[in-house]
């Protein structure tokens, strides 16, 4: 179970202004408070967490917009065994737990892997990346976030735009520059508002009900890549782009699933394989 | 819970500032003197407003606030960043006619253009704004009070609250002052989702708030294809002035154009060439249209953000 959900139409005030007032604060003295160790419990137990960098999380210095923050995880080539799974955390955000993907047999191995997307931050918090590794043991990299976005996170620029198309996806395929490597990228976008249920609808004065990207699988000629299991932590639009392992013909399969049940795909044929 | 319980925090700032304008606050008038005004056209008069993010000092003076005096009414077309401001705003008003204040217009959504609606209250006016203006508010307005508030701080922002339009334009639409008309157009997505341009047919003078920046960084938060798309077709338009939401109270038309619309090109070019090139997000974060650097005021509070708006929706092409 994930922290439960704060309503954000309630508390962001607060949260805010707790931002506010903190700004002043190292980001030392602010992780003191927060909710880590019991997104850790929840999330692992008492399993041992090491940060030892066999993962690297970047994120940017400065916030600019925190409907939009672009996170990349990195595994450094010195990396080599196969991955189990990959835990991405906002730990201040209403639901914290962001995305996890769980890796199959067409991830690959032989260089250094890869993901980013785009997540929502609706406060001041660290974000974490967890790996897990073959071996079952666990790896973090943690990078505080100065999101002075408050709640505006979660307003679409667009709203009527982003419903219009609903389910659009696009897949693509980046061959590397050698093609024999044996790493390559890709990446989804999905048109979807990932709603995150906590909006007033100003003409019916109702919440605009939750709808978010659930679940997104990667399948490359068939071969699991990954399989993410999502929430709205992640910005409108869910953007994704990782690395699997090449292939005979490296084409992408992706099915999306939404907390509607709504079954959205893509497909892409790269050149060359 | 985030609303201010308006009436008795008014009266507490009116108080407060009364006790503390005459030793120890140079910058906090007694009663709110009225905000300089130029007459810009006949019957047309624009305060300009600073070219700066938020902040105590500034209390939210940082867009162009302009009125419009008619025979019988007189129609207020944005009202700056705060309560305060807008009262401002409204004895300028006062010193120019007592004629009643019958509309109030926003421009679009953004908070250092609708905070001051509240000065107007008093006058019972009709506040007007795109039909969008009412959602975008509505959704943003916690938000917004909160961000407004810390920026300001409470005393800045003492007495502001979001005031949501009771008249939503969807059509091309004339407001009557007395012998003399507004013509108000809601336009596409482009600066907001919600961005309403007025005219002045008497002086034919062309109101587009945050559509034209001038010194001040274009600041994208609707669709940047939108907005070139709509400047192409108000290029055309053959008027004899235009008030920028941020820039000069009175500038040349189409060449006021020409500065913003070179900004959104270039952003536009060259995002769209990081995707071409397989980029990400955070790598075209950090070059694309850095070539505008020293062409705007508050470059480095904005740039970022519009290339992050940008290659969101260019992505899709």
């Amino acid at each position: 179970m994930p922290h439960p959900l704060k309503t954000l139409a309630r508390n962001c005030g607060l949260a805010a202004l707790a931002a506010a007032m903190l700004v002043l604060a190292t980001p030392g003295a602010y992780a003191e408070e927060d909710m880590w160790p019991i997104l850790k419990k929840q999330a692992f137990g008492d399993r041992p967490i090491k940060e030892d960098g066999m993962v690297v999380l970047e994120a940017p210095q400065k916030v600019e917009d925190a409907a939009l923050v672009p996170l990349t995880v990195r595994v450094p080539p010195e990396v080599k065994g196969k991955l189990k799974s990959l835990t991405l955390f906002i730990d201040n955000n209403p639901d914290p737990k962001v995305a996890t993907l769980t890796f199959g047999p067409a991830q690959g191995t032989g260089g250094e892997r890869s993901f980013a997307t785009r997540v929502r931050v609706d406060n001041f918090s660290h974000a974490r990346a967890v790996l897990e590794t073959e071996d079952g043991s666990l790896h973090m990299a943690t990078k505080f976030l100065a999101a002075a976005g408050g709640c505006a996170a979660m307003q679409a620029k667009d709203p009527d735009a982003d419903t219009a198309d609903i389910g659009k996806t696009i897949v693509r395929v980046f061959p590397p520059a050698l093609e024999s490597n044996p790493i390559w990228s890709g990446q989804v976008m999905v048109k979807h508002p990932n709603e995150n249920g906590m909006q007033l609808d100003i003409n019916t004065a109702k919440f605009i009900p939750a709808r978010y990207v659930k679940t997104v699988t990667v399948k490359r000629d068939g071969e699991l890549v990954f399989k993410l299991d999502g929430t709205f932590s992640i910005s409108t639009n869910p953007n994704f782009r990782f690395t699997f392992g090449k292939g005979k013909e490296n084409n992408l399969d992706v099915v999306i699933v939404d907390t509607d049940g709504a079954v959205f795909k893509g497909q892409t044929q790269p050149k060359g394989s | 819970m985030c609303t201010p319980n308006l009436i008795s925090r008014k009266t507490f700032l009116k108080a407060g500032l009364a006790l503390a304008a005459i030793p120890l606050l140079p910058h906090a008038p007694a009663y709110a003197a009225p905000a300089d005004v130029s007459e810009i056209a006949p019957g047309v008069y624009v305060h300009q407003g600073r070219y700066e993010v938020q902040s105590p000092e500034n209390r939210g003076d940082m867009s162009n606030a302009s009125f419009v005096v008619g025979d019988e009414a007189v129609a207020v077309i944005d009202t700056s960043g705060s309560e305060v401001m807008g009262e401002e705003l409204r004895e300028a008003i006062r010193a120019v006619t007592n004629k009643p204040i019958k509309y109030v217009i926003n421009t679009h959504m953004h908070p250092d253009h609708v905070f001051g609606n509240a000065a107007f209250k008093q006058d019972k006016p009709t506040y007007v704004g795109h039909y969008k203006l009412a959602r975008a508010l509505g959704t943003r307005a916690e938000s917004y009070i909160t961000a407004s508030k810390e920026m300001m701080g409470e005393k800045a922002f003492a007495g502001s609250e979001i005031i949501l339009p009771t008249m939503g334009i969807k059509e091309p639409t004339t407001l009557d002052l007395g012998d003399r008309k507004l013509l108000l157009e809601p336009m596409p997505t482009a600066h907001t989702d919600n961005d309403l341009i007025i005219t002045d047919l008497e002086t034919n003078t062309l109101f587009l708030g945050d559509l034209l920046f001038s010194q001040h960084i274009p600041t994208l938060d609707g669709s940047i294809k939108g907005w070139l798309a709509v400047l192409d077709e108000l290029s055309k338009r053959k008027v004899d002035r235009v008030v920028p939401g941020h820039g000069p109270a009175s500038m040349e038309f189409p060449q006021a154009l020409g500065p913003e619309r070179r900004y959104l090109t270039t952003v536009e070019k060259d995002v769209r060439q990081d995707i071409a090139e397989g980029k990400t997000l955070s790598e075209a974060t950090k070059t694309a249209g850095f070539s505008e650097k020293n062409n705007w005021k508050l470059f480095d509070q904005y740039h970022v953000r519009n290339v992050t708006a940008a290659f969101a929706e260019l992505e899709w092409e």
